[in-house]
């Protein structure tokens, strides 16, 4: 694997991730991830400091597996979901994109984002940091791992996975 | 706003229960609730799990007022207004912290976690004109703090009845979640607080409205169906949607003093994380408790300000009500102490599921009460209606099934009556009542 190339690889496909979401792009969204994908966003347990043990600990969203990513989508699409209907407009900035480590196919980006977002509550801005895992399947990356870590607390809802 | 224009907000006639919609959102009404509820009544704080150890403390508000509780030397809790004695600076910064001594950021007093003052900076060159300046300045406690059972509560007011007694009935559903483990409940790390565009009083109504369910919660029991059907899952993963489709038995009580709670029998018991327990609460319980425990879920408003809940998962649920349309909420899940990885870990994928809002179900609650608010604001249409179930109340719960010992004053054999309401707004309207005249 080769530093560069997979930093503007995965570059690419963080802010890919970013359009769809933008975008409402479902089905282009989830495609984006491997079946054994894992969405974390820990909770805040105090001040300074998020849940770490997401297993045990409780999480803002924890979804194991692509499946559950569907599920959002799912609900998202029914149009039945008070919250989802009017949905909020958004729009993902992100950026200070690092590749932190390579090891065999996977590599570890670190980034910022920025979310502004315009719904019934006007315009909101909620921001923080991306941790992903990108695994290398047939010399592209898929997401198998994305943690956001939300600085915001006391939130205005909803706040679902294209909110962050 | 006086005791006749307030009871001229509520209808109460017997065959029709109605609330002005002005109380949603009327400020000065608001202040009275502040004032002769929420400062005048018990109000759960924290748990006890929260300030384990010595110097532990935990800083909430009672009302619109700052506290802190903290844990002493001799094991006893001590709680205290979270203003400093001498110029009113927040005395405990942060939410949650140990400390052994209280310290004042900004002049530098310090107290003893009791209250006592124990410094007063540069005391000597003072020119103090009394002697006893320093013994005179202790931190202002809180006039009453009681606990049950591991839930802490404490009152602005001396003059509260004792803890037992205002909690009545209520005491035996927090019994049958105390009693899911030997060692009791613990808050599990970590908590979500969000900003409801709306009244207290809605979020009041939401956790114990049976009625909402089968319409905004419709798309979290679809979602969840065509999760459990696309990947067969079983027991512990599965979710119960049946008493969301209202499948299930269930009922509605009014336990007095403004408590509500709501039932059902669970659809599916195994997918409770407590099921993995079944042989020993069937072994230490009645059948009856045990049914409550292992086969129906509860949802229980503490009046004025907090819920308890156990459904698929469990949860504390605190309101902190900021101005007649805006209150802060916070939910935590409350777990048994020592459950198994296996079961912590589904009651808390079951929680992230649906309560937070960032679930699946809590979201659209948020956004239907914000829908309130906001249509609230069509006061020409000025009523709210209470009427399911008026038909069919029983009164001392007569034919219910219920816990033998304390026997709720209203129920019905319905979930999704509306009759509790009517208890909720009694209470209230006594409380500004009595504040207004005395």
């Amino acid at each position: 694997m080769n530093h560069n190339t997979d930093l503007a690889l995965a570059q690419d496909l963080i802010f890919l991730e970013a359009e769809h979401l933008d975008h409402k792009n479902w089905n282009a969204w989830l495609d984006l991830y491997t079946e054994d994908a894992v969405f974390w966003m820990p909770s805040w347990i105090n001040e300074s400091e998020t849940t770490t043990h997401p297993e045990t600990e409780l999480n803002l969203l924890y979804l194991k597996g692509k499946s559950h990513l569907e599920d959002r989508i799912y609900r998202l699409k029914t149009e039945d979901s008070f919250a989802s209907v009017p949905s909020a407009r958004t729009v993902h900035l992100v950026s200070n994109v690092r590749l932190s480590k390579i090891e065999h196919d996977v590599i570890t980006i670190h980034a910022n984002w920025l979310v502004h977002s315009f719904g019934i509550h006007g315009g909101l801005n909620r921001g923080g940091y991306y941790e992903y895992k990108l695994r290398k399947i047939n010399e592209a990356f898929k997401i198998a791992f994305k943690k956001v870590t939300m600085i915001d607390d006391k939130l205005i809802g909803p706040v679902d996975v294209f909110h962050v | 706003m006086n005791s006749k224009t307030l009871s001229g907000l509520i209808i109460d006639s017997g065959n029709e229960f109605k609330v002005n919609r002005s109380i949603y959102t009327d400020e000065e009404i608001f202040k009275l609730e502040m004032e002769h509820i929420f400062e005048k009544s018990w109000v759960y704080v924290a748990h006890e799990s929260q300030i384990k150890n010595h110097g532990d403390y935990f800083s909430t508000t009672i009302g619109r007022q700052p506290i802190f509780v903290v844990r002493l030397s001799n094991g006893e809790v001590a709680g205290h207004l979270n203003a400093c004695a001498h110029r009113a600076s927040l005395l405990v910064p942060l939410e949650s912290g140990n400390t052994k001594a209280i310290r004042c950021r900004f002049h530098g007093w310090t107290f003893h976690l009791n209250g006592q003052c124990l410094v007063v900076k540069n005391e000597e060159s003072g020119a103090y004109a009394n002697d006893n300046f320093k013994q005179e300045n202790r931190l202002t406690p809180l006039p009453k703090l009681q606990i049950y059972r591991g839930f802490i509560f404490a009152s602005l007011s001396s003059e509260v009845p004792p803890l037992e007694d205002w909690l009545c009935g209520t005491k035996d559903w927090i019994d049958c979640l105390v009693d899911q483990s030997p060692e009791g409940l613990e808050i599990v790390k970590g908590s979500s607080t969000y900003t409801l565009f709306g009244n207290w009083k809605l979020q009041a109504e939401n956790g114990v409205d049976g009625y909402h369910v089968s319409t905004v919660h419709r798309v979290f029991a679809t979602t969840i169906a065509n999760r459990e059907d696309k990947h067969q899952l079983k027991d512990l993963g599965q979710t119960e949607a049946g008493r969301i489709t209202g499948q299930v038995p269930s009922g509605s009580y009014d336990f007095g003093n403004g408590h509500m709670g709501i039932w059902t029998e669970r659809s599916k018991p195994q997918a409770h994380p407590l099921w993995l327990e079944k042989e020993r609460i069937d072994r230490e319980f009645s059948p009856e408790k045990a049914q409550w425990m292992l086969g129906r879920t509860r949802n229980l408003f503490m009046f004025p300000n907090a819920f308890l809940m156990d459904n698929p998962s469990t949860q504390i649920r605190t309101m902190r009500p900021l101005s007649a349309n805006v209150c802060e909420v916070t939910v935590r899940c409350i777990a048994p102490v020592g459950e198994s990885v296996q079961a912590r870990s589904a009651r808390l994928r079951k929680f992230e599921d649906f309560y937070l809002t960032t679930g699946m179900a809590t979201s659209d609650d948020l956004a239907a009460l914000e829908s309130v608010q906001e249509g609230g604001r069509a006061s020409n249409a000025p009523w709210n209606h209470f009427a399911r179930g008026i038909g069919a109340v029983h009164t001392k719960g007569e034919g219910e099934l219920m816990m033998s010992s304390h026997r709720p004053e209203y129920t019905t054999q319905n979930w999704d009556h509306e009759v509790i309401y009517h208890g909720f707004y009694r209470t209230w309207l006594t409380m500004i009542q009595k504040g207004l005249t005395s």
